[in-house]
């Protein structure tokens, strides 16, 4: 289930952020996600933090689901930390213990990289809980609309994304029961060697994929009824550019990167 | 993308130049002639010649066994699939003709049997918009078709939900919604019910009865009898012809027809009563094989019941774990040889957690379970548990991987360290027994090239070749005819006279008055009720709010 929660559950709640063009919301969460990369002192640091935590307040969204949402990757930015606190060997000794140093260029690297990887994910999770999918796909269509001239399915191409999010919950529940059916049969997965155990998989993914290839089937098919062809149509969401609100997070966004360059330089 | 196109496509669609029935051609909506159908490599045509007329405004219901046709039918009319000879029109247009199938379309949608199948996006609202979308509809009008479409399927208020969220009816409730979004003359309903708990099915009852006033054709596929009583001509096809035309009062009221086309007449309340009073129910001989002891779970404390508890997965996880819900509270039952026990409860009544706790699948968070007088928390010994008690999983032919009838069959006897003779005789036996005859033809043919009810035949075999003597069984019954549930209970039958020791969870209170010598009603995880069909059944089929309703998803 960590792959739902990680690839993001819409949080309904009706804030700013919600209601920001979800394009604006898709370029400025992924401008946000590169400055983090530029994070390199302390100020900069508090200056990105200031800014993801203000849009996270103004998204009414509750910090524990957002936290929730990078759980999964907790335990690979520990790790990081840890063999940067360990590993880089410059600047004036921190701390002495035994054999171990630590440097104090290894408990910035530690601290800073993680955060700024920390508020880069936090940036990207909430891009999910405040958007909808399908919003996100529409703007990523509308935006990459001028590769379509050169040839790129982007309509195709989102939609394709948008189904497989829809499908990863159920060929989720769907591989779980397979697992308990042929479980009660006496399949075991455990104590055996790679070979045996990639044989021992044969019961639980042959059927798993005939289950996609009959949700395809299945799925083309209501498709098809229902007048898809992959040509030209309407949009149930409108993608209208407030210029007050709109304007306002284009200009916050502007700012910010503003400041951050300034710091940087200073 | 310029403006002509858009509006161009958009025409055949505008709502506004669609008169409320007041002007409709005066022809029939769908007219069959001489319509053959016929797949390469298949040994009989799908469709042989049929002749159709269906008015605008029918409401017609059409009957028949796995493989009849009645799919294919549907799938004609909107042009899914093609006739090989004959011709196909609706609206008056051909099918065959270029153009038509998306023009027949935009006229007339469709609602599959699957209903996780017919979710594009994992939100409803725009799930229900995605044929307006594809119509090319306008943007302020798809908002009030999508608004108008959930309200008549009374689903407005989950209309931010996920679909993977809703239970089977509701979803299927969405999927109706969807295609009502699409303002269709013809709404063609292909066994929309088949994977639906009866609270689901009356749901989808109800919604299908009020679009008749709004004078929609319909076209319901189904296998359930009660359906075909609403509706204003029966069709009965019989391998790929139509059988039986006229009303379900003419077909029902006479018992020779119904045995001929392979039907079965719906039986009322009184009648399932009756059954289960005439029936004497299997009293307890002996030792009980299955002992639930004031069993609770959990899922959010739910512990892997494949691997010990480490360092990490120690005894005090069940204390944090005490504020969360269960999903199965302090339940206490025996279970004895040649006896079948019945769960039913509601969606989310805790049945299929039940199944899955009996075969040592889940491990109880409080209380005790034994299977022939082993602890399923005893993992030295989950090997002997898996010898005496099998599981049928819902839709077992879903769990079908091996590229041979007889390789598939023998997976369960194989990992029981049985010698190769042994494991031969076991497959036949087994394949036997679900009516299949175990020809080598038929052992070295794949699964996946049989038909749905020769699958689910197969996969039985493969649960039954193991002998135990316990079986679990999740709603078996599910999706099939009435020829199929008639072998599906004549099997049980056996199975308990042989002394098996049977736990089916159903929804259906037929197969409770027919085959349970004991029934617990679940609600919430506790049980409502427990005692003899006789005793429980009176009670469930009266009040409409206790638990008769089951939950397939």
């Amino acid at each position: 289930m960590a792959i739902r929660a990680s690839i993001g559950q819409y949080y309904s709640v009706d804030s700013p952020i919600h209601r920001l063009d979800p394009r604006v919301k898709l370029v400025g969460t992924l401008a946000f996600m590169v400055s983090c990369l530029f994070v390199d002192s302390p100020a900069t640091l508090l200056l990105a933090g200031t800014a993801a935590f203000t849009a996270i307040a103004l998204a009414r969204v509750p910090l524990r689901r957002l936290l929730s949402q990078i759980r999964p990757v907790a335990l690979f930015l520990v790790i990081t930390s840890v063999i940067n606190l360990f590993l880089v060997q410059t600047g004036p000794v921190a701390l002495q213990l035994g054999p171990v140093t630590i440097h104090a260029d290894g408990v910035s690297a530690a601290v800073l990289y993680t955060a700024r990887f920390f508020l880069l994910l936090l940036g990207g999770s909430l891009l999910t809980l405040t958007t909808i999918p399908v919003a996100l796909a529409d703007a990523a269509e509308k935006l990459l609309a001028p590769l379509e001239r050169m040839g790129v399915p982007v309509r195709q191409g989102t939609l394709v994304l948008s189904i497989a999010l829809r499908f990863v919950p159920t060929l989720s529940r769907e591989a779980e029961n397979i697992v308990a059916a042929q479980t009660a049969r006496g399949a075991d997965l455990e104590n055996k060697g790679a070979l045996a155990y990639a044989r021992a998989c044969v019961p639980l993914i042959v059927p798993l994929f005939a289950s996609a290839l009959r949700h395809a089937d299945n799925l083309g098919r209501a498709m098809d009824s229902r007048c898809y062809t992959g040509g030209a149509r309407t949009h149930y969401h409108v993608m209208r550019l407030d210029p007050q609100r709109d304007g306002a997070a284009c200009l916050a966004l502007a700012l910010y990167l503003a400041a951050l360059a300034a710091l940087r330089i200073a | 993308m310029t403006v002509t196109e858009v509006s161009e496509t958009a025409e055949p669609a505008t709502p506004s130049t669609r008169p409320a029935g007041c002007d409709r051609p005066a022809g029939p909506h769908i007219e069959l002639r001489g319509v053959r159908v016929s797949y390469p490599n298949a040994p009989s045509e799908a469709i042989g010649g049929i002749d159709l007329e269906i008015p605008a405004g029918q409401y017609v219901c059409i009957l028949g066994g796995n493989g009849s046709g009645k799919s294919t039918l549907l799938q004609l009319i909107n042009a899914l699939t093609l006739p090989s000879d004959g011709e196909v029109r609706v609206f008056g247009m051909d099918t065959s003709d270029r153009g038509a199938a998306l023009a027949i379309r935009s006229r007339c949608a469709s609602v599959f049997q699957h209903p996780e199948d017919q979710m594009v996006t994992s939100i409803v609202a725009d799930d229900v918009a995605f044929g307006p979308e594809n119509l090319c509809v306008p943007q302020p009008e798809i908002a009030s078709r999508v608004d108008a479409s959930l309200e008549a399927v009374d689903m407005l208020d989950r209309s931010q939900s996920d679909p993977a969220d809703l239970s089977g009816g509701q979803t299927q409730r969405v999927a109706i919604a969807g295609a009502l979004a699409m303002e269709p003359e013809i709404l063609l309903l292909d066994e929309p019910c088949a994977m639906l708990d009866t609270q689901g099915r009356s749901d989808i009852r109800a919604v299908v009865d009020a679009l008749r006033t709004r004078g929609i054709t319909i076209v319901h596929v189904t296998h359930f009898m009660d359906d075909a009583l609403d509706a204003d001509r029966v069709l009965v096809l019989e391998r790929g012809r139509i059988a039986f035309d006229g009303t379900a009062a003419e077909v029902f009221s006479d018992v020779g027809l119904v045995r001929a086309l392979g039907l079965e007449a719906p039986r009322k309340p009184e009648e399932i009563l009756r059954v289960a009073a005439d029936r004497t129910v299997s009293r307890a001989p002996g030792n009980p094989r299955v002992t639930f002891d004031r069993v609770s779970f959990s899922y959010a404390a739910a512990r892997n019941p494949r691997r010990r508890r480490g360092l990490f997965g120690g005894r005090n996880r069940g204390k944090d774990a005490s504020a969360a819900p269960l999903a199965l509270e302090e339940l206490s039952f025996q279970a004895f040889p040649g006896t079948l026990t019945a769960l039913v409860g509601q969606t989310g009544s805790g049945k299929s957690t039940t199944a899955e706790l009996a075969c040592a699948l889940k491990l109880p968070l409080s209380g005790a379970i034994r299977i022939c007088g082993v602890d399923t928390a005893d993992l030295d010994r989950r090997a002997d548990i898996r010898r005496h008690v099998g599981y049928v999983s819902q839709l077992p032919e879903r769990q079908l991987f091996a590229e041979t009838v007889f390789d598939d069959v023998a997976f369960g006897p194989r990992n029981m360290r049985m010698p190769e003779d042994e494991v031969r005789s076991r497959v036949c036996e087994a394949l036997s027994s679900v009516n299949l005859a175990p020809t080598d033809e038929l052992l070295s043919r794949s699964p996946f090239s049989l038909s749905g009810g020769q699958q689910r035949g197969v996969a039985l075999a493969g649960v039954l070749a193991m002998r135990q003597d316990v079986l679990v069984l999740d709603e078996p019954m599910a999706g099939l005819d009435p020829e199929g549930r008639r072998h599906v209970r004549d099997l049980l039958r056996a199975l308990k006279r042989a002394g098996t020791t049977l736990i089916m969870v159903t929804h259906d209170m037929e197969d409770v008055a027919e085959l349970a010598d004991r029934v617990i009603v679940l609600e919430r995880g506790r049980a409502l009720m427990s005692g003899s069909p006789a005793e429980v059944l009176p009670a469930l089929l009266v009040s409409e709010e206790v638990g008769v309703h089951g939950d397939s998803r």
